[in-house]
């Protein structure tokens, strides 16, 4: 009888280690959002308005740029571990182009991350913070496609510091490095239009903004009308460079690991 | 006592020299790290041109209680970092095992098997902070006021040792408990701020539940008289004694389960 409950024990351990994370997620995003709301509304304590932009409108933005971050990572990490661990030499032999393989992977998991990380959010953030909708359907057909382009910007760059694993050991140090390059640069914490001016001039020569800051700010109507498409024009010509400098590096990596190989 | 100072010398000795071996990768860690905080300073800082002020607190105020936290982290990150690793690295491959056949304390050699080298990037941006906001707060800085201030950091990293150490100790039971650890460690996000700006109940629960209320803001609320916490504030230490010894205690019942559960 005992090692039947061993068994069973076994398998409990295996469950809770699995939904644990889950929890320890919505966990930590719903602590995020407390922190959020009681900050902005001590911020917009004195004052009705910051550059224009009110309390309802700033909250809105910055919960959505909020959820909208979570996917912006991509698989970067599985690629620099592969690296590590020398299975990428095995994923090469296999019949599929593993970049492909890899996106794949990750389209996966956000999926499953979109049903389970985000909706419960989006409903917990509509309920509690009264987050605004957009006004008309074009918004929102501008936006999903701004937030559809602004993930794959992401993936594209979580890839290319996936690759630097080739060239350096620290992966966790590149990684936060990366991290924090994001959560500064890409309007996830604020609006860039409250950064100082120099700062902001930088910032829309970035990447990053294409990543969180465009696709919120048509969400929560900070950029309107031919602006909007303007903002689609910018992400679409990172989109492409991004991918076109994808291939080249990883087609310089491959190169090098068949000089390591032999 | 002089056994252990003499062993983790030899320890930190080893790992200084692979972090010199890999002098690169110990400098991104460095950076990254001092990069991660300047970029919620950062935030604060755009915020604050176009406010005056939150809740009463100033722009270098908050500096402070940002400062005295980073500072603190820094003590847990350099020295305790490998506790987050107990699960996967010691328990799930049976590398706890042998280190209790081993005739030191367990929760030391673990402790001593890491010195992490990204933490003095926290310890360099949060001396960085302290130094840019204490000539700001207008306080007179005797000997006594220096002193309360080190005491203070060392409280709170203790604070932040003792909790990352009690929820650690869950992976006796559960193998790994690294979500919990996470979970739990993201919360000392709320000690940036002011504590008076949040509902009373969240308040209360980083005060008496899971105290990262003085791993920052208290402390900072010591030296800032307008607070009307600086009496309260002198507790800092007491708590962080008191978690200390109620962590360690758990640790001790946690090691004792899982050494009757052995084979």
């Amino acid at each position: 009888m005992r090692k039947y409950w061993q068994i069973a024990k076994g398998r409990m351990q295996e469950n809770t280690a699995y939904s644990a994370w889950y929890w320890a997620g919505t966990v930590s995003a719903v602590m995020r959002l407390l922190i959020i709301y009681f900050f902005w509304q001590a911020v917009y304590a004195n004052q009705t308005t910051i550059q224009n932009i009110n309390l309802e409108t700033m909250l809105t933005y910055i919960v959505i740029a909020m959820l909208l971050q979570g996917f912006v990572g991509g698989v970067g990490n599985e690629l620099a571990e592969n690296i590590k661990d020398g299975q990428v030499a095995i994923q090469l032999m296999r019949p599929y182009d593993m970049i492909f393989k890899l996106f794949a992977v990750d389209v996966g998991s956000k999926i499953m991350y979109l049903i389970q990380g985000t909706i419960p959010m989006v409903l917990i953030a509509y309920f509690f913070m009264d987050l605004s909708f957009p006004k008309s359907p074009e918004t929102i057909i501008l936006f999903a496609l701004s937030a559809l382009i602004g993930i794959w910007i992401g993936t594209f760059f979580d890839f290319l510091v996936g690759v630097l694993a080739f060239w350096t050991v620290n992966v966790w140090g590149v990684r936060v490095l990366k991290e924090s390059l994001i959560t500064f640069f890409s309007g996830a914490l604020v609006p860039i239009t409250l950064f100082p001016d120099w700062l902001r001039i930088i910032t829309e020569f970035l990447p990053f903004q294409a990543m969180v800051y465009l696709p919120v700010s048509i969400y929560s109507g900070l950029i309107t009308g031919t602006e909007a498409y303007m903002a689609l024009g910018i992400q679409l010509f990172w989109l492409v460079s991004l991918y076109v400098l994808v291939r080249v590096i990883w087609t310089q990596a491959i190169k090098q690991i068949t000089i390591f190989g032999g | 006592m002089r056994r252990y100072t003499r062993l983790y010398w030899e320890f930190a000795k080893s790992h200084m020299k692979v972090m010199m071996e890999y002098r690169i990768d110990f400098l991104i860690g460095v950076f990254s790290v001092m990069l991660e905080q300047f970029a919620s300073i950062f935030f604060v800082k755009v915020v604050f041109d176009h406010i005056e002020q939150i809740n009463g607190w100033s722009f270098y105020e908050i500096l402070f209680i940002y400062g005295i936290a980073a500072t603190g982290r820094s003590i847990h990150q350099i020295f305790f970092d490998n506790l987050w690793t107990l699960g996967w690295q010691y328990i799930r491959p049976g590398k706890l095992d042998r280190l209790l056949i081993r005739p030191v304390n367990p929760l030391f050699h673990v402790v001593a098997d890491r010195l992490h080298q990204d933490g003095f990037g926290q310890l360099i941006i949060g001396l960085i902070i302290l130094g840019t906001a204490i000539p700001q707060l207008d306080l007179v800085w005797g000997a006594a006021e220096i002193g309360m201030l080190v005491i203070m950091i060392i409280s709170s990293g203790l604070i932040f040792v003792a909790i990352n150490l009690f929820f650690a100790t869950f992976s006796f039971w559960m193998i790994d408990s690294l979500p919990i650890v996470w979970a739990v460690f993201n919360m000392s996000d709320f000690a940036r701020y002011p504590l008076t700006i949040y509902h009373k109940g969240i308040r209360m629960f980083l005060t008496w539940v899971v105290p990262y209320g003085f791993t920052a803001f208290y402390p900072a609320a010591y030296f800032i008289d307008k607070s009307g916490y600086k009496e309260f504030a002198l507790w800092t230490p007491v708590a962080a004694i008191v978690c200390c010894v109620i962590a360690y205690a758990f640790w001790n019942r946690g090691l004792k389960a899982f050494a009757s559960t052995g084979s």
